[in-house]
């Protein structure tokens, strides 16, 4: 039971996305193009769901424009999240842990340019049709038939790079991180083209649309999402603590139940549908219960609390956070699917801050504690060209907003939902005597909005340090 | 927050994976779950059958829910009738029996389009020489329109009609009001039936 | 789990379960299913079920997607011993499959932050269209401390010319327009007052039947629906 030991690399010990000095030319640009890209994006879902929360303190705010509707707001928010900032994290990460993992170099760099820029540019349009009132009407999936081919024209070119580079990949054994990659980057074509064809454009009749909406944003949150916030994690935990991950058959199981289970689940249990397409929800959601306990445990016996990394790394406390996260949103899932719970839990805002925690929790703090770890390598700096006081700044307003948010919306929704089952109170009442821990969620959102900021800032003073060191290297070369 | 610690992470090895196997609390739990979950599926997924909603667990719960179809009412209010009285003589599986009365599964004058003939019989009673299915049968039968009504009379040629194999349409009670009103004083007998114009 | 094409293989595999459980096997299922009659109670005749929305409720469905009404309103009630929403008057039976079968796109939401609206033409007074709008126009007017925000840009002011509209929205004092001037809603918000109206489950089905306490005056419930198993007649008792 010895830890499995990689083979010495070919080159010296620096990656091949080189640390040495005018490395400029070999940096990914593609990689850096989807991270920065999902950075701005982030912010920029922020905001817009920033808007959203303040429109529940006075309901004439922005009132005026129909583009700026709550509706029209909150779908575009979803989307920057999901498909601005979601998915170019996960394919920009995973084309980074398959290039360092594999021990090789980015195959096709300039298509994965392209294509990074196309999809950015895509999203763009998307969103703007959002607002102009073009949205689908299908949460996580708001963005219009047209604009999804365009997205996922980009997203193949991206896909089948990474995919070659996979292929390439010169170390034999793969690492839990490389499964989950590649887990993500075929997970995401499959769902997005059934929804796609099934929603859109050719679409089912009646009441299979909801089902299949359902289903494709279940499996976007607890598949594709997780596999890709899971493989930083999987990657960035034991290399930092130093450590070798405790089980590698544990990592197994939770791939593949993940898989399994994690997709199939996402209808509510009181959905106008035969009971047993229900009853599978449920028995999936339930036997979720099984890759978190297998992900904690094996997370839990490799750390084992070693609390000093957590101070000496600050880009670990992100990720550790992310994955504490990860495990209450998951339970809370499962607590919320019970039938007994969801009678009371079911269109509240208990599902509202499950997905708060999940996306701006787990995914958004773990993406970042990988792109403090990611970012200045691919710009030939240090992780020293990080500013601390921005970097801790940012961790707590990020963190205590996230957990703000959660347990305001988590309190309105058990409020809301205890309220409505007694069955005395009228509806109005119920929503007038739920809006305080309503109105508390914009505080976590503000928190949330500034933390993105205040990275947005940081990345900047990073951007800028790596210009200055650039036009230093060819004042020198000339 | 020392500024050494990001660039040891980038020089730090790669990370590695123990092979240790799957602990057995992990075991245990999977089972449990499978378990549990497996439990909602055998008790709330409804056969698999399309038309099972909650609360309702199997399509037989959702029919017994469902109002009766109104013939449907009729057959079963017939079908008593037929049990107590006439399965005695034409048997319960309506073949009836060499000697004591003609089969009525299968029967042609049972399944005639109008069931004006059969009304007469069950109202005023048969005697005398009647062919039936190719067979003839030679005997009498009692005439039950003093013992029964006209509804449970229509309900028990509804019966006779929709049972084994026969496949005709219900009886109305205006029939048998329309039989009783013509006042017979005795059984009829076969060619008096077939003078009936079949509606 | 060394090897590519195995780890594509798995993946495949476990994303064909799901995909035949939720995707195919439903449209197996339920695209079958056609118009049927209601299980009448009482004096009522069964009717034809679901009867298709008018080209004017159909265009009011785009205005409710536009707009993102599903982002804070659901349209689907679930049965009595799942939610309280019988108890809050949403409906009289549980939403199935049937009652969306017509309705494109289908909306049913996700939240509740206002009322589930599955059977709003069945609460709302359908005669005063005047209220309706004002729904739309001022919902403070009508639910003092409600969330929902004025959708104003669905309505014009225009000056009034030669003799008020037929067609002018009257708003309380409180919201009239300056002396001379009506309000029109536009078309948008007509169609969406159509898409409301149309809004509609209140009829008894043989997957949904209605209660034991009804049971008795209800007078047919022949299951017409597409599905074989279904078109069985009752057992006849023993």
């Amino acid at each position: 039971m010895s830890a499995t030991v990689y083979p010495a690399p070919k080159t010296s010990s620096a990656p091949p996305l080189s640390q040495k000095p005018g490395a400029e030319a070999s940096c990914p640009a593609g990689i850096f193009v989807l991270l920065a890209g999902g950075a701005l994006w982030l912010v920029i879902a922020t905001l817009l769901a920033l808007l959203d929360s303040l429109k529940f303190h006075n309901t004439n705010l922005l009132a005026g424009q129909s583009w700026l509707t709550y509706g029209s707001v909150q779908a575009a928010s979803s989307a920057a999240f999901l498909y601005g900032f979601g998915v170019p994290a996960a394919l920009g990460l995973g084309l980074w842990f398959l290039c360092r993992l594999g021990r090789c170099a980015l195959a096709g760099p300039v298509c994965v340019f392209v294509g990074a820029v196309f999809w950015h540019c895509a999203v763009a349009i998307g969103i703007g049709a959002i607002l102009c009132g073009r949205s689908t009407g299908f949460a996580s999936f708001e963005i219009p038939l047209w604009c999804a081919r365009l997205m996922f024209a980009a997203y193949l070119m991206i896909g089948i790079c990474a995919l070659i580079t996979f292929h390439k990949r010169e170390v034999e054994r793969l690492y839990p991180t490389q499964w989950f990659v590649v887990g993500a980057l075929f997970w995401f074509p499959w769902i997005f083209s059934t929804a796609a064809l099934v929603l859109l454009a050719a679409p089912e009749r009646g009441v299979l649309q909801p089902v299949a909406a359902w289903w494709y944003a279940h499996n976007f949150d607890n598949v594709f999402l997780s596999f890709a916030g899971l493989a930083a994690t999987f990657y960035f935990i034991p290399k930092i603590i130093g450590r070798p991950l405790y089980s590698h058959y544990q990592a197994v199981l939770a791939f593949w139940t993940i898989a399994l289970f994690g997709s199939c689940g996402g209808i509510p249990f009181g959905a106008p549908v035969p009971s047993w397409i229900t009853s599978l929800s449920l028995a999936g959601t339930i036997l979720t219960a099984l890759p978190i306990a297998a992900v904690a445990g094996n997370f839990y016996e490799t750390a084992r609390m070693d609390f000093g990394a957590l101070d000496a790394e600050p880009a670990l406390r992100f990720i550790c956070v992310g994955l504490l996260f990860w495990i209450i949103a998951g339970a809370q899932q499962i607590a919320g699917a019970l039938p007994n719970v969801s009678a009371i839990t079911d269109f509240t805002l208990f599902g509202a801050a499950q997905k708060e925690l999940f996306h701006y929790g787990f995914f958004a703090l773990t993406v970042f504690g990988a792109l403090y770890s990611i970012l200045p390598g691919l710009l030939g700096l240090d992780g020293s060209a990080w500013s601390p006081k921005l970097l801790k700044l940012h961790f707590y307003f990020s963190f205590l907003g996230a957990l703000i948010s959660y347990a305001a919306l988590l309190v309105a929704g058990l409020e809301q939902g205890i309220l409505l089952a007694e069955g005395r109170n009228s509806f109005d009442d119920v929503m007038g005597r739920t809006l305080f821990p309503l109105r508390m969620s914009t505080l976590g959102d503000l928190l949330v909005a500034g933390g993105a900021v205040l990275f947005l800032l940081n990345f900047v003073g990073v951007l800028d340090k790596a210009r200055r060191q650039c036009c230093a290297r060819l004042k020198e070369a000339a | 927050m020392s500024s050494n610690a990001p660039a040891k992470t980038a020089d730090a090895p790669e990370p590695a994976a123990e092979r240790r196997s799957i602990p057995m609390w992990l075991v245990v739990l999977s089972g449990l779950l499978v378990y549990w979950a497996s439990l909602f599926v055998s008790e709330d997924a409804g056969g698999f059958a399309n038309d099972v909603y909650l609360p309702f667990h199997s399509s037989d719960e959702v029919t017994a829910a469902n109002p009766i179809d109104p013939v449907q009412q009729e057959i079963n209010k017939g079908r008593k009738v037929f049990e107590a009285t006439c399965a005695a003589c034409h048997q319960l599986n309506g073949l009836g029996k060499e000697g004591t009365a003609p089969p009525l599964d299968g029967s042609e004058w049972v399944q005639a389009a109008g069931g004006d003939r059969i009304a007469h019989v069950v109202m005023y009673g048969l005697t005398g020489p009647i062919t039936v299915k190719g067979k003839e049968f030679n005997l009498s039968m009692v005439a039950w329109g003093e013992t029964y009504t006209d509804d449970q009379l229509a309900a028990v040629l509804t019966f006779i009609r929709q049972q084994w194999s026969n496949k005709a349409g219900p009886i109305k009670p205006e029939l048998l009001r329309a039989a009783r009103a013509e006042k017979h004083k005795g059984p009829e007998t076969a060619p008096e039936l077939l003078r009936i114009p079949i509606q | 789990m060394n090897s590519g094409p195995l780890l594509f293989l798995g993946l495949f595999a476990t994303m064909a379960v799901s995909w035949i459980g939720f995707i195919l096997t439903p449209q197996m299922q339920l695209t079958g299913l056609s118009q049927t009659n209601t299980v009448a109670v009482g004096n009522t005749l069964p009717e034809t079920y679901p009867v298709a929305p008018s080209g004017e409720a159909h265009a009011g469905a785009e205005v409710y997607r536009a707009n993102g009404c599903a982002a804070c309103h659901t349209q689907m009630v679930r049965p009595s011993d799942l939610g309280s929403d019988l108890r809050q008057e949403w409906g009289v039976r549980r939403s199935v499959a049937e009652d969306y079968l017509l309705r494109e796109p289908v909306m049913p939401g996700s939240v509740r932050i206002g009322p589930d609206l599955a059977n709003y033409a069945s609460r709302a007074d359908t005669n005063d269209i005047n209220r309706l709008y004002l729904r739309l126009y001022d919902p403070k007017q009508i639910t003092h401390g409600t969330l929902m925000p004025p959708y104003r840009f669905l309505f014009d002011t225009r000056k009034i010319l030669f003799f008020p509209s037929t067609n002018a929205f009257v708003p309380p004092d409180a919201d009239a327009p300056p002396a001379g001037y009506e309000i029109i809603p536009r078309p948008e918000a007509r169609a969406l007052v159509a898409y409301m109206l149309s809004l509609r489950q209140n009829g008894y089905l043989y997957e949904a039947p209605p209660p034991e306490s009804l049971r008795a005056k209800a007078t047919n419930a022949v299951p017409t629906n597409a599905a074989p198993a279904a078109a069985k007649p009752a057992p006849a008792p023993k």
